[in-house]
């Protein structure tokens, strides 16, 4: 692995006060984005998946507002909160969703990007991974979506793809587990 | 009674080795156990003539309890059957619903040996068979309860033997294989003790029972759970026999002078302590941490224990780092929790199979550890990076947003009348607090890579230090919330098969993450990054 020599070539060191006194020759390196963006329908499927979530809360807060007399000024407290979580989850989530995830394979390597507050990047080279398959909730089955999901032998190390196209889930299901069959190694 | 009861044929199935039972022992075990319950009962009955019906219905529900306990036990031993054949470990329990559980050979990981005192009087041992699960995941292994101590440790010589045979096979010739094996068994047959008796010979030894530690393991929060359940206990069963300890300890003191709550607190935080060092000297008697040969590769192997024996073997091959917590109340005095992250054990455990020294003084941990560990740099002892200050700006705003918070709430429970107004003041007493433990958080943070190891400590109430080697990373996770991102950090973390699953360096600066996460991880994220002129 060529990985110490590559990314400190002092030509591109920019001075930065920031950086730490480890090694700091260290080049403006970014993480570049991954290639693919996920489906446009899944900002459907995420507004879907919180209208499932966030209505019976609505409905419940509102229910014992109306019954419930004595609590009333408690109540509506919970009854705005109930509603500010449904429009977020609603609008702003699926929105801010779609600009954030994207996703994308190498013949060596899985890499997503995710979130929508907390943005996570995750990569797996494919030598350690252990399953991947296609899987699709009752909504996506719905929307003709599936999750693409990449596990690895630690417990915390998956990578879920969720928002592509059905077929295309498929076929990466298929494609990676041909790749990790021929890769050596117990993958852990 | 029967000596060896592992040849004792239940079943023929052609060509597969008979099943076989456990132990005959419990049932006499069980015995011993029903009439010792009965005893309190008894004694109460016609020694003190206890005849009050308050009194005597707890040690009726004891006997009960015994009896039922000890019943259960032998139905238990009359259904359960196992056999070790070539390939797996099969175990067949169960009454109604029959259970038959397989564990390949193969995929053995560990197997211990532990007894309790039930178990040692009876010269029998409990086997656990550890069998590459999901570290993380808390399955639970395939436990024999129990075969007789000579049976116990053949049968471990030859798991574990056979199971370090076909790690390096190829999974191809995996019949192969299992002929090889067969032909092994007949041969480890014939000479299993001296095998065993050879390999028990310590390579080296990393550390031994230090009566002195017995200090740092007095204190505990479970110290006052403890010391209450025993002084209930003690003041229950007394009363049984128609003494009142009440009454002679209320007949001792002053009491107007000290005060009821305070002298509960201190009697019960000191009988708690010494409940946990007895416990410390009673479970660590004899510990001996020592690296053993295997037959192929070096096994981590802990024997401890005074009425509860136990022997825990780690193989070496699937060690991956180490890591070292020190818990927050007890650091002034050094205090630190050792373990090894290795794949196969069961970190979530009550056992604490991964723990390779009891609670002790820091300085003696990071030496057994980097011992362990082996390299001619102890990676416990180099300098770590310290976090910028950013990343205390952000614990600091953190911990300024909680107490909002929670003042927030005080203040509107105040308004509706629900608690008096007093009570805010108490929202100005949490702010030094949060406000501290945002520094001690902050004081904690270190990172540093070695030439194989990543070394990362973090933690408010653990303060962990995790060596974790590059090579065994199988996922690099790199996030950012929103007050990261505005304060330019992000956390990074390391995800492996081994230990918790994944281990985290919170709040880099976003250059150096990045330089991090490339290194911490080799060649990972490499295809991923790319020179930015925009910044």
């Amino acid at each position: 692995m060529n990985d110490a020599i590559r990314y400190s070539s002092p030509s591109d060191a920019v001075a930065d006060e920031t950086s730490s006194q480890e090694e700091s020759d260290s080049a403006a390196l970014t993480l570049r984005p991954p290639a693919n963006r996920v489906q446009r329908r899944a900002i459907l499927w995420w507004m879907l998946q919180s209208l499932v979530l966030a209505v019976p809360v609505l409905a419940a807060t509102i229910v014992a507002y109306v019954l419930w007399e004595s609590a009333r000024p408690w109540l509506v407290l919970a009854v705005c909160a109930a509603a500010l979580l449904l429009v977020v989850g609603v609008v702003l989530e699926p929105l801010l969703r779609y600009r954030v995830h994207r996703w994308e394979t190498t013949s060596s390597a899985v890499y997503g990007r995710s979130g929508w507050l907390v943005r996570e990047w995750r990569a797996a080279p494919l030598s350690r991974v252990q399953t991947v398959d296609a899987r699709s909730g009752p909504i996506e089955q719905m929307l003709g979506l599936a999750t693409l999901r990449v596990t690895t032998a630690s417990s915390y190390g998956a990578i879920d793809i969720g928002g592509l196209d059905r077929t295309t889930a498929a076929r990466l299901a298929d494609e990676l587990t041909e790749i990790t069959e021929q890769t050596p190694g117990d993958a852990t | 009674m029967i000596v060896s009861d592992r040849h004792e044929p239940t079943s023929e199935t052609a060509g597969l080795p008979a099943w076989l039972r456990l132990s005959p022992r419990i049932i006499w075990v069980d015995l011993v156990i029903s009439i010792l319950s009965l005893l309190p009962a008894l004694v109460a009955v016609w020694l003190f003539d206890v005849d009050s019906g308050g009194q005597i219905w707890p040690l009726i529900g004891l006997a009960i309890f015994g009896v039922i306990g000890a019943i259960l036990d032998v139905v238990r031993w009359i259904f359960t059957r196992f056999r070790i054949t070539p390939t797996h470990v099969e175990l067949k329990t169960g009454v109604v619903l029959r259970r038959h559980r397989f564990i390949q050979r193969d995929r053995i990981r560990s197997v211990d040996i532990e007894a309790k005192l039930r178990h040692r009087t009876a010269r029998m041992r409990v086997i656990n068979i550890g069998a590459g699960q999901q570290a993380a995941a808390g399955e639970s292994a395939l436990s024999l309860d129990a075969l007789s101590v000579d049976d116990a440790l053949a049968l471990q010589t030859e798991l574990l033997t056979a199971a370090m045979d076909t790690d390096d096979l190829d999974a191809s010739c995996e019949g192969v294989a299992a002929e090889q094996r067969k032909q092994e068994d007949a041969s480890v047959d014939e000479g299993r003790h001296p095998v065993a008796r050879e390999n028990g010979e310590p390579i080296r030894v990393f550390a031994r029972f230090q009566p002195s530690w017995f200090i740092f393991n007095m204190f505990n929060i479970w110290a006052y759970v403890l010391a209450l359940g025993l002084g209930w206990g003690a003041l229950w069963l007394l009363g049984t026999f128609g003494i009142d300890l009440y009454g002679i300890v209320v007949g001792l003191f002053d009491w107007e002078s000290i005060g009821w709550l305070g002298t509960a607190l201190v009697a019960v935080g000191a009988l708690g302590a010494i409940g946990l060092g007895v416990n410390y000297f009673t479970e660590n008697w004899k510990l001996e941490l020592a690296r053993v040969q295997g037959r192929d590769g070096t096994v981590l192997r802990t024997r401890k224990g005074l009425f509860t024996t136990r022997e825990v073997n780690r193989d070496e091959n699937r060690i991956r780092g180490a890591q070292i917590s020190e818990p927050v109340l007890w650091r002034w005095m050094g205090a630190s929790d050792t373990s090894v992250i290795t794949t196969g054990l069961d970190v979530w455990s009550m056992t604490e199979p991964a723990a390779i020294l009891p609670r002790g003084p820091l300085r003696r941990a990071r030496e057994v550890a980097g011992d362990v560990l082996g390299d001619s740099e102890n990676p416990f002892t180099v300098d770590l990076v310290g976090h910028p200050m950013r990343a205390l700006l952000r614990r600091l705003l953190l911990a300024a947003f909680v107490t909002v918070a929670v003042t927030a709430v005080l203040v509107m429970l105040a308004f509706t009348a629900v608690i008096p107004v007093t009570v805010i003041w108490a929202a100005a007493a949490l702010l030094p607090v949060c406000l501290l433990a945002a520094i001690i958080a902050y004081r904690a943070l270190g990172h540093r890579l070695t030439d194989r190891y990543l070394i990362t400590r973090s933690g408010l109430l653990n303060r962990a230090t995790t060596v974790l080697q590059r090579s065994a990373v199988s996922t690099v996770v790199i996030s950012e919330s929103p007050l990261q991102r505005l304060l330019r950090l992000r956390t990074v973390g390391t995800m492996t098969a081994a230990g918790y699953g994944g281990y985290d360096t919170p709040d880099l600066d976003r250059e150096d993450g990045l330089e991090f996460a490339l290194h911490a991880a080799p060649g990972i994220l490499d295809p991923f990054v790319i020179q930015d002129d925009t910044e």
